[in-house]
């Protein structure tokens, strides 16, 4: 899922040939965003869009040649002069009168002409890797260049682009050249992403692009149009870009009077690797080109301020927000003084509001994460680790929204409950924390779903990798690391081939709070009284079917449901209660006489912990309830969910808690049959600690 | 030793009054940092001149009746329009066009002044602690103003505020007023500094300079800052004791300008606070570069 919808996506049209363009906000200046189309498009800026679009309006292009825009054929169609008029028609449709064009390589020259005969418009150039003949390029350029209209058998590496070659097996030629531009260790989704838009075009339109382009190619022709822009510009470029030596970079700057950002170790493609260091350096360029406004602002002198917390809770579904708030209220039990602001989104605010916690108001600015992982999932299957990689945009935009609040806060500690993006970003960005930091986690180490083959082990133990890594080099950035549960939770697995093992590593850099429910189970005398409290009568059996707060559970209800008429034949006593959770609508479920359906249900686990079963999903919080009240429960993993497979199938049976179905070969009879055999029977669980939240706020409070 | 040493150092003389004014840095804008009361004199921007000078030229002088400047003895030479004079004629001596103002306390009328009547040489003005009439002062003080010159008999409090006081026991005056300055607590340093630099100065000059601002009237100030057209900064301490906070915010809402409260700071945030102020100057300078 996008981190940011346009506001308005529309084309220009110019000889019959569609440009596409997308524009979020309004008001002047406004960013032109060119990519180097056609071997990319527009979604090149997604990780920058989101966090600019807040303070700019921001506008992108599809250049021809790739996304919606056409594919003109011809060389002709590619020309300079195409491209300018291009760019200009879509300045005119947004009305943009005042623009600060952002470019990246073959894109620069584009800009620079633009600059350069529309002073009036142009008031500033950032360009990104500049392909600007200014400087010799690397010597694996020379074969391809000169042999390009050859007809080269079987050519390889740089030799790769070649015109012949790209109609016999186009695709080989992105997947060398991207490799070549991601340098940087750790880059599988940049490179993924990257090859998957250069796959949108085809072989004609490359070779006509490159054929008509006529930038300038020698020196005098380069250095001329570089002479002739008189806006402010910035450069930004990698030390080992493959495709655009730096000292192009650093010969603009010089001939522009521009200032020169080198991004020392960074390759070409500095835009998707390093978006945070680069939407600051484009959002500092801009505020000294306009001037950044003043506001009207509070400053507390240090000693004055009161102790602040800034806690984030993992958003996906439901899972956090209890144990957090359980943390959060030992945390002030130690420290009254304490004051605690939540950055979050729903569903997590719905528990939030509920106790009355403090919500940042920033929080409406975060890019919804629950949406995201709804959008991956399918009937009963989300795969979650790719579907955390595909949420690299989100993470990006929610992190820049998270910065500015904690640049702005001015907090003594961040507490985030596996807020990815802090942790991750601050490690790639460490010049860039503020506060201590505390990091909660209930599991380590992404693990590969056995049918992902080959391709997806060597992904997770390359995030594992980068993660082990970062805190090898910068220890500071977590100031305490927080495993919730105990060692024996920790799977018995390796990060990955040639890595430590879990476990291993994890007892080095964590300390163990025990697990945190975030509420006391009923002792066996009160569960009557409870039960009373929520309707539910001795002579009835309770089933509750809750799928968590994610809204990736439909699948699993409407398959419970379909067995309850079954269930009910064989257990006359059966009442059962199915929860829908915040984000499926109950009025959209089937119904059947009998059956009750709720929406969300606030303190969800005092039902589950009288019930007199429970079916759920592989999900540690919902499971870890049910064991703590010791109650029968069934669950059914999500199909290609490693945490739900693996770590928490892991902790359940350390517990011997539970009975994991399969959905897959699981029927309604089967469910129907499994509901008749484990409703009301006695369970013999090892017992779940109690004192979770508060040795969490002990190790917290040490900071403080 | 001084943090750095001023490039140029030189006077200007109005009508046979002079003015010892300093130069630091190179770069552009210009940014004037204005005399406050002649109590203190231009070191009290200590704090703020090495960092700004890195980045922007820095003029500075002591205001008339204060450090190496002349003490004229009658009160109209403490007008605030005599200290605006005095801002423009060392701008005209180092070829100064536009300047970016910074004003403390009272250097606020004199800033008021030149942002009104000689907008052309003003690209922006910032106010720290602004000493403008615009919200009433609190009872005590304003008995004790119209009692300025009378005898009182030990006087306590703000009742030090007076000329036969000055005279008796200057000292005692200053420990007290500049006390007031620094309501922060661990302000030792500050306090002395401003100690040390009042005492530079003499009790007959701080009474003409009293008498110097008759007309600075409630009214008379509204109209100008009702034509400050640049953009304006306004710096002030919730727990400014010397000038409420009230009379900034008002300050701000005259000029539409920009109001940064400093929670628990008193009336020199500059030399107590100098980072924050710093970053505020700069952060405000480079906002006037569009």
């Amino acid at each position: 899922m996008r981190a940011r919808q346009p506001d308005r996506a529309d084309v220009v049209e110019r000889k019959g040939v569609k440009v596409a363009y997308e524009v979020v906000g309004t008001g002047e200046p406004g960013l032109l965003l060119i990519p180097a189309a056609p071997i990319s498009h527009a979604r090149s800026w997604k990780g920058l869009v989101p966090f600019l679009s807040r303070h700019f309006t921001v506008v992108t292009v599809d250049p021809r040649g790739n996304g919606p825009s056409d594919r003109p054929a011809g060389r002709a169609a590619y020309g300079p002069d195409e491209m300018l008029a291009d760019q200009l028609a879509v300045l005119d449709a947004v009305g943009l009168t005042r623009a600060i064009v952002v470019a990246h390589c073959h894109a620069v020259p584009w800009a620079l002409r633009l600059a350069a005969e529309h002073a009036d418009r142009v008031w500033g150039v950032v360009a990104i890797a500049p392909a600007v003949a200014l400087a010799p390029r690397d010597g694996h350029w020379a074969e391809p260049t000169e042999r390009w209209a050859d007809e080269v058998d079987n050519p390889t590496g740089w030799g790769l682009c070649n015109r012949h070659f790209w109609r016999q097996d186009y695709p080989a030629w992105p997947r060398f050249f991207f490799d070549q531009l991601l340098p940087e260790p750790h880059s599988t989704k940049q490179y993924e992403d990257a090859v998957s838009w250069a796959l949108e075009t085809d072989p004609e339109t490359m070779i006509a692009e490159r054929e008509g382009r006529d930038a300038p190619k020698d020196r005098h022709a380069a250095e001329a149009l570089c002479r002739s822009v008189r806006c402010p510009t910035l450069v930004i470029h990698g030390t080992d870009d493959r495709c655009q030596p730096v000292a192009r970079g650093q010969r603009l700057a010089e001939l522009t009077g521009g200032d020169l950002v080198v991004l020392e170790g960074a390759g070409h493609l500095p835009q998707g690797r390093e978006p945070v260091k680069v939407n600051r350096l484009v959002k500092a360029f801009v505020d000294r080109i306009e001037g950044e406004p003043m506001r009207r602002q509070v400053w507390t002198r240090s000693l004055r301020r009161p102790k602040r917390a800034l806690y984030l809770s993992s958003p996906i579904g439901l899972g956090h927000a209890r144990r957090d708030v359980a943390v959060v209220k030992e945390l002030k039990r130690l420290r009254p003084e304490l004051e605690v602001d939540w950055l979050a989104q729903h569903p997590v605010t719905s528990v939030l509001e509920a106790e009355g916690e403090r919500i940042h108001p920033a929080s409406a600015w975060l890019a919804n994460e629950s949406a995201h992982i709804a959008s991956e999932a399918c009937e009963h299957d989300l795969h979650c680790f790719q579907a955390l990689r595909r949420m690299d945009e989100i993470l990006v935009a929610n992190f820049m929204v998270f910065q500015e609040v904690v640049e702005e806060g001015l907090y003594d500690l961040v507490i985030g409950d596996e807020a990815w993006d802090v942790d991750h970003f601050w490690h790639e960005n460490p010049e860039l924390k503020r506060g201590d930091h505390v990091w909660l986690t209930d599991f380590v180490g992404y693990l590969p779903m056995p049918d992902g083959g080959e391709h997806e082990a060597f992904l997770t133990a390359d995030y594992n990798a980068e993660m082990i890594e970062h805190i090898a080099r910068y220890p500071r950035i977590r100031d305490s690391a927080i495993f919730v549960g105990n060692p024996d939770d920790i799977v018995p697995d390796t990060f990955g081939a040639d890595l430590p093992n879990i476990r291993d590593w994890t007892e080095t850099h964590f300390s163990f709070s025990g697990y945190i429910t975030g509420f006391t189970p009923p002792d066996p005398d009160e569960v009557p009284a409870v039960r009373a409290e929520l309707g539910y009568r001795d002579d009835e059996q309770v089933c509750v079917v809750a799928v968590g707060g994610s809204g990736v559970g439909r699948a699993l209800l409407e398959k419970v449901i379909a067995a309850y008429p079954l269930a009910k034949r064989l257990v006359p006593e059966l009442r059962m209660v199915v929860v829908a959770g915040p984000r499926i609508d109950p009025g959209s479920l089937p119904s059947h006489p009998g059956l009750e359906v709720h929406g969300y249900v606030n303190r969800l686990y005092r039902h589950l912990s009288v019930c007199d079963l429970a079916v759920a999903q592989g999900g540690l919080t919902t499971t870890m309830e049910l064991a703590a009240a010791k109650r029968p429960f069934l669950y059914f993993p999500l199909r290609h969910h490693f945490e739900q497979t693996f770590h928490v199938r892991h902790r359940l049976d350390r517990y011997g808690a539970g009975r994991c179905m399969d959905y897959a070969t699981s029927d309604p009879d089967l469910i129907a049959a499994a509901v008749g055999d484990h409703i009301g029977e006695a369970v013999a669980y090892r017992d779940v600690e109690t004192e979770g939240a508060a040795q969490a706020a002990r190790l917290i409070a040490e900071l403080l | 030793m001084r943090a750095v040493a001023a490039d140029v150092e030189a006077s200007v003389t109005r009508d046979g009054v002079t003015v010892h004014y300093a130069r630091y840095g190179y770069a552009s804008p210009t940014l004037v940092l204005l005399p406050a009361w002649s109590l203190v004199h231009s070191r009290h921007w200590k704090m703020q001149v090495p960092y700004l000078a890195r980045h922007y030229t820095v003029l500075t002088f002591d205001g008339r009746g204060s450090g190496r400047s002349d003490r004229p003895a009658s009160p109209a030479s403490y007008s605030a329009a005599e200290f605006a004079a005095d801002a423009l004629a060392v701008m005209d001596a180092t070829e100064t066009e536009r300047a970016v103002l910074v004003s403390v306390s009272r250097g606020a009328l004199w800033s008021l002044h030149l942002c009104a009547e000689h907008p052309e040489r003003v690209l922006g003005a910032i106010f720290i602690a602004p000493g403008v009439p615009f919200e009433p002062p609190a009872r005590e003080r304003v008995v004790v103003l119209q009692r300025f010159d009378e005898v009182v008999e030990e006087p306590v409090g703000w009742e030090k505020y007076n000329a036969h006081h000055w005279k008796a026991d200057y000292r005692d005056f200053v420990e007290f007023f500049v006390g007031r300055m620094f309501t922060e607590q661990h302000s030792t340093k500050q306090y002395e500094d401003a100690v040390d630099w009042a005492l530079e100065t003499d009790p007959a000059t701080l009474i003409a300079s009293h008498y110097g601002l008759d007309d600075c009237t409630p009214q008379a100030i509204g109209r100008l800052a009702a034509k400050v057209r640049c953009p304006v900064l306004v710096i002030h301490g919730s727990d400014d004791a010397v000038r409420a906070h009230p009379a900034g915010a008002s300050l701000a809402e005259r000029t539409c300008g920009t109001l940064v409260t400093l929670e628990g700071s008193g009336h020199f945030p500059h030399t107590r606070d100098p980072v924050r102020l710093n970053l505020l100057i700069r952060q405000f300078v480079e906002g006037t570069r569009r």
